[in-house]
């Protein structure tokens, strides 16, 4: 998993418990805390990372990733702002994703774990991602989805009917944009 | 406190400060990145270019010299095939001789020391094992030859010297009666997918292209000998003024180095005595010489597809 997304779980909980409680977090899992943009890091860091922020915060592991999704699309929308500008729709952007993954995370390091979005273009309204992978953060993908669709101030509904967590080979995220 | 507030301001400021730089390290990484997948695609098209560019020119020099070795041996090929035939002739001329000397000797029209003499003399010379043993060697000496003949008659083929003659035909029309002949090997066990479009007359000689499909699909055939779920699939185009025909199965596929020599004239996978090898030469040499290319795709385990395409406008 990119430091990237170490760093925006860290300002999160910054934002909303304050800098103590990260270094209290970090201490109590024994943590030095140091993740930097540049690398990759074990993504088993991240989910005990959250595990413990979803205890203080007592919420659900899910409820407290896809939190973290939205928040993280807002985050990432202002460090790397060229992804958003290349697209002028919601529908454009998700469809783009798949390839900005890929480049931004194989940029330095091979990533076995990589996602993969499938988009298929179901209607005028309707756009199908088939999510996989090995990590099966489909949640996590479901809160970026929802702070993509703030970003481009478009009303959507997001379907989660087939999920790897209930045993399909992939998540369909079926997105339904409002006119 | 004023403490605090100052290490806050630092903090932030180190913070931004780290952002920038990662920034940076990002957008470089990025941009690095990209210019080495382009660098990678462009050296791996010039490496095929490359590899494609000597094949041709290994082919052009082995069709050159397949044509000289062929118009050598053709000559004294032509004139032992003909004396081949007058000493059949003369041969059978001797056996009468001999025959009516063994009649007299049977119906004792010879006096009894002439018959000795001619018994002592087929019996010293042998003849007539030699009157048995000749009729087999002419007939060995003959199919012989006429192996040669085909041999020549091949590197004519590869090396494209033939200078056919040519006429507008419907190439569609020509891979469905193709099909036709293969019909009865291919359909028992193999599944044939055709994607055949309407396509536009093409100056060609038909002939040699049916041949051309023809040895495409036994290659296909016998890749596919030990498949489960054997398919071939055939398609045909015509895109802007060349026509793209693909001959594709899902075989056991070749490996780079056997798909490098595979229309290298007289190679063949197969033991010794079942295959010329001149099957893809022979191919490589009528598609050459319809002004067209013909290149292959395999991958080993997973099948093979050869892509001819061929100009519309004139050949010739």
């Amino acid at each position: 998993m990119k430091g990237v997304i170490f760093n925006i779980l860290e300002e999160l909980v910054e934002q909303r418990c304050g800098m103590q409680a990260w270094n209290n977090i970090l201490s109590e899992l024994g943590n030095a805390g140091i993740y930097t943009a540049g690398k990759s890091y074990p993504d088993e860091d991240l989910m005990v990372l959250v595990g413990a922020v979803s205890a203080k915060l007592e919420m659900p592991d899910s409820e407290v990733i896809g939190m973290f999704g939205e928040y993280m699309f807002s985050q990432l929308a202002d460090r790397y702002p060229i992804f958003i500008e290349q697209e002028n729709t919601l529908r454009g952007f998700l469809k783009s994703v798949d390839e900005v993954i890929h480049v931004e995370v194989r940029k330095l390091y091979e990533n076995p774990n990589l996602p993969s979005f499938n988009c298929i273009d179901t209607d005028d309204q309707t756009l199908l991602m088939e999510y996989r992978s090995p990590r099966q953060l489909c949640i996590l993908a479901e809160g970026l989805i929802r702070g993509a669709a703030q970003h481009y101030k478009t009303t959507i509904t997001l379907e989660h009917p087939r999920c790897m967590h209930k045993g399909h080979d992939h998540c369909d995220l079926i997105i339904r944009f409002q006119a | 406190m004023s403490q605090d507030i100052a290490y806050q301001e630092a903090y932030r400021r180190e913070k931004k400060a780290r952002r920038e730089a990662e920034q940076l390290l990002e957008d470089k990484s990025r941009e690095l990145f990209k210019l080495n997948n382009e660098l990678l695609n462009t050296n791996n098209r010039l490496k095929e270019q490359q590899s494609l560019m000597l094949r041709n020119e290994k082919l052009a020099t082995l069709g050159t010299l397949s044509a000289g070795i062929a118009h050598e041996i053709n000559n004294p090929l032509a004139f032992v095939l003909s004396n081949m035939e007058s000493l059949r002739r003369y041969i059978n001329s001797y056996n009468a001789l001999l025959k009516l000397n063994r009649q007299w000797q049977e119906q004792q029209n010879l006096s009894p020391s002439l018959s000795d003499q001619l018994q002592t003399l087929l019996d010293e010379q042998d003849l007539i094992f030699i009157q048995e043993d000749t009729e087999e060697l002419l007939t060995d000496t003959e199919e012989g030859l006429i192996r040669l003949r085909d041999i020549v008659q091949n590197l004519r083929h590869f090396s494209h010297s033939q200078g056919s003659e040519r006429v507008k035909a419907d190439l569609a029309a020509g891979l469905n009666s193709t099909l036709k002949i293969l019909q009865s090997e291919l359909n028992d066990s193999i599944a044939v997918n055709c994607m055949i479009d309407s396509l536009p007359l093409v100056e060609c000689n038909p002939g040699e292209l049916n041949q051309v499909f023809l040895n495409l699909l036994i290659n296909a055939k016998q890749a596919l000998e030990y498949n489960q779920n054997p398919q071939i699939f055939i398609s045909a185009t015509s895109q802007d003024d060349v026509i793209i025909i693909r001959i594709k199965d899902n075989g056991s596929g070749m490996d780079e180095q056997v798909c490098k020599k595979i229309f290298d004239p007289f190679f063949t996978t197969k033991p010794v005595g079942q295959g010329t090898g001149m099957g893809l030469s022979i191919v490589y040499g009528i598609i050459k010489d319809h002004n067209g290319t013909i290149n292959v795709k395999s991958a080993q385990g997973k099948g093979t597809c050869f892509e001819i395409s061929l100009p519309i406008a004139g050949t010739s």
